[in-house]
């Protein structure tokens, strides 16, 4: 059991966890990932340690609410509670390397997991630029970014009405695609670092690669066990079939097969909606 | 000795379930004996002396078969006193009975050659056995025998790692508690149990027996980590500094994938996956519990091994009309017999001498047939005694919305990559003849040294290596006493 010690929302569906579990804490490396369990029904769901400090044995973890579990989470777990599981570090560390200019991209909620790179890679010696795309109201951690790399920006904008997640999604792909466009037109980057929704990251990807910028891409296929069993979470990388959580979840995104990653991450998209309606109904005493 | 009776040739049958009846729940097929027909079967068994008896040769842990099974038919009169003293003497050599009594190959080891068998049924061993936990089990006996031998345990003030809470590392953390070492056990999963509770299904092992059987060692004082994995969260030389001993039992957990294209489509699951999300996340009881799976409605399994018939018998618990295809003939179904006939029963067709050539996809990248060779066997036999087959460039296509994959496994990768530790070029780790890595103080066994073998000799290795673990132990004592 992993005492829950602080909780807090610090923006619209996002809830920060600070989490004792030391065995992480002495360990974890930038872009490394765990796996939780948070409920006795529970599924396990890849989280990524925001923040750490191995001494006092504590991790951050920040969910975007989007299914049952994480919304479960945000509506029950008080501070002084306990999840269930944490297993890891898993995942292998992001490639904290002296590049240069950096530019890092966390694509709506993908920030939470950039943030651990892009401070390594800055303290690494690299002139790090960050960049968040994110509906407005879900700027988060901007202040930490500012004081961890040279430059930290953020592309925001506002939800019109009626969007549901797929017009959400959409705007952060294209918002994203038009940023970098312009980022690369203006400035010289020696590394490209993206994390979030996999659509997004394949629109960023292919602007990217007409300025030929060397990218790596951490990816969130569906994952089970997360320790190399299941094979739940392969991707095609460079023709080869590799599992996300021991060969990953970083990987080249020039060797990535996009569409077959996006069809992938879909797969379970009716049941993850009939579950979250069944728990919502649930709420409603139905 | 028992009083040589009438040869009764007839084997007492177990109860099981109807097939139309059990497709329709994970609940257990099969319902084992009363005492009374334990009792029953036992009288069949014609005592062999232990120094002669097959069945104890043919047993990967070298149960005394005879020994146990004379309890019931000497102790008829009392069938708590009969349990506990057959369970003892199963326990010195098996702490897992039953588990072992349900999964074990026993027409291959124990029950292989069973005199017996020569002028009727051979006696059904594995099937007493299995009575003998579950009564006991039931009935306190087991915890009551617990009581009684704890508190005789001498502490030998060393402690011992064990990566993996499978057969092997659970067996091996039994074995080296009872001789009073501190055992601590690491395991990667939120559960204990390794394959126990992710790979066999609950109609075959229920999940509350392995559990139980777990809280048994919990009594005998070992202590489980979950959540740890060897590897990332701690190293084996950081083990090494804490512990006097390590051992890896860590199995065989990667899973081969079939190497044609469309193997990523959606729909297109390992066995592994199938079976951890149905056995260890529940996701029969979606949305009770939260893991999903799809099953459609026609599903192929690809090989014909018992994880195979484990995937096929549970997908057809969700309705699915489903098909084990296999690239050899039927002689050379590796799954054990039992399996297969229940299989059968539950109405699973299989296509033989079969490979999967391609996996052919819709406009959503989900998959809707597999593309098959067909094969024919040649007169020649491989090392392992199947006969070779060989592609005949003429194809078959089965409709399937669901593809399982169950064609074997390969060690897990994240301990193997640990310097020092010597692995073939399949993975395997290497041991000595006592179960002890190239590493010195590490010793391994189960599937993390033979590939992928079963769960008794997985156990079977759990006790040797407790053994070696045991005299490597107590000249480590004896060197720093000197």
């Amino acid at each position: 059991m992993y005492r829950i010690l602080e909780k807090e929302e610090i923006a619209p569906k996002h809830v920060k966890y600070k989490i004792e579990a030391p065995h992480v804490a002495r360990k974890v490396q930038a872009g490394q990932f765990v796996i939780v369990r948070a409920f006795p029904n529970g599924e396990r769901i890849p989280l990524t340690p925001v923040m750490w400090d191995r001494e006092k044995g504590w991790i951050v973890l920040i969910t975007f609410v989007r299914g049952k579990t994480t919304l479960k989470m945000a509506n029950e777990l008080k501070p002084g509670d306990a999840l269930l599981n944490v297993a890891g570090p898993l995942g292998n560390p992001a490639p904290i390397e002296k590049f240069g200019r950096v530019l890092t991209i966390g694509l709506s909620a993908g920030i939470v997991e950039v943030f651990p790179i892009a401070k390594a890679l800055q303290e690494a010696g690299n002139e790090v630029t960050s960049l968040h795309v994110t509906p407005k109201p879900m700027v988060i951690l901007k202040e930490e970014f500012e004081k961890a790399v040279s430059r930290h920006l953020v592309e925001g904008f506002e939800i019109k009405e009626g969007w549901g997640t797929k017009e959400i999604v959409n705007e952060i792909a294209k918002r994203g695609a038009e940023r970098v466009r312009k980022l690369l037109s203006e400035e010289h980057f020696d590394f490209i670092l993206t994390v979030g929704p996999a659509g997004a990251q394949k629109a960023v990807f292919e602007v990217v690669r007409e300025f030929g910028v060397p990218m790596h891409a951490d990816l969130h296929p569906i994952m089970v066990d997360g320790t190399g069993m299941c094979g739940s979470c392969r991707v095609t990388v460079g023709g080869e079939v590799k599992f996300a959580c021991i060969d990953g979840p970083g990987f080249d995104a020039y060797k990535v097969d996009w569409d077959e990653l996006i069809h992938r991450v879909g797969f379970y998209t009716d049941m993850e909606r009939r579950a979250l309606e069944e728990y919502l109904k649930s709420l409603r005493g139905e | 000795m028992a009083v040589r009776r009438k040869l009764i040739k007839e084997r007492v049958p177990t109860i099981e379930r109807p097939p139309e009846e059990r497709i329709h729940d994970f609940k257990e097929v099969n319902l084992g004996y009363t005492f009374e027909l334990a009792v029953k079967e036992a009288e069949r068994c014609l005592q062999c002396p232990a120094n002669y008896a097959p069945c104890i040769k043919g047993c990967p842990v070298h149960i005394n078969i005879p020994g146990f099974i004379s309890k019931l038919v000497e102790y008829r009169d009392d069938p708590d006193k009969a349990v506990k003293e057959a369970l003892s003497v199963i326990w010195a050599c098996n702490s897992l009975p039953a588990t072992t009594g349900r999964v074990c190959p026993q027409e291959d080891q124990c029950e292989m050659n069973c005199v017996m068998g020569k002028v009727g049924d051979k006696i059904n061993i594995g099937k007493l056995e299995r009575f003998v936990a579950d009564y006991a089990r039931e009935k306190g006996i087991d915890e009551e025998l617990l009581f009684e031998m704890v508190p005789k345990i001498e502490k030998k003030g060393q402690s011992v790692a064990i990566i993996g809470a499978g057969p092997a590392g659970l067996t091996a953390a039994g074995e080296l508690a009872k001789l009073g070492y501190d055992v601590t056990i690491y395991e990667a999963l939120h559960e204990p149990g390794g394959v126990l509770m992710y790979g066999i299904p609950e109609f075959r092992l229920p999940k509350d027996i392995v559990e139980k059987e777990i809280e048994k060692l919990k009594k005998l004082g070992v202590k489980i980590l979950t959540d740890h994995i060897v590897g990332k969260t701690v190293t084996i030389e950081e083990l090494l500094e804490e512990y006097d001993a390590v051992f890896i039992g860590s199995g065989a957990g990667t899973p081969r994938l079939v190497n044609a294209p469309g193997v990523n489509l959606n729909g297109i699951y390992t066995a592994n996956e199938f079976l951890t999300r149905v056995n260890l996340m529940k996701a029969y009881l979606f949305p009770e519990y939260d893991t999903p799976v799809k099953v459609g409605k026609k599903v192929v399994v690809i090989g014909a091994g018992n994880t195979a018939m484990d995937a096929a018998r549970s997908a057809r618990r969700f309705g699915a009309e489903v098909t084990i295809a296999y690239r050899r003939g039927e002689e050379d179904v590796s799954a054990r017999e039992e399996e297969v006939a229940h299989a059968k029963e539950e109405g699973i067709k299989f296509v033989y001498f079969v490979n999967p050539a391609e996996f052919i996809g819709d406009e959503n990248g989900n998959v809707k047939a597999v593309k098959f060779e067909k094969m024919m066997p040649l007169e020649e036999r491989d090392a392992r005694g199947k006969r070779k087959i060989k592609g005949t460039g003429e194809y078959v296509t089965i409709e399937a919305d669901t593809v399982i994959i169950a064609i074997g496994k390969h060690p897990n990768r994240l301990i193997i990559n640990t310097p020092g530790l010597e692995v073939d070029k399949r993975g395997k780790i290497v041991v000595d003849e006592n179960l002890m890595t190239s590493i010195p103080g590490v010793f391994a066994g189960g599937d993390a040294i033979r590939g992928e073998a079963t769960v008794i000799l997985a156990m079977g290795d759990g006790r040797r290596a407790a053994k070696a673990i045991h005299e490597y132990l107590t000249k480590k004592r004896e060197n720093q006493n000197a």
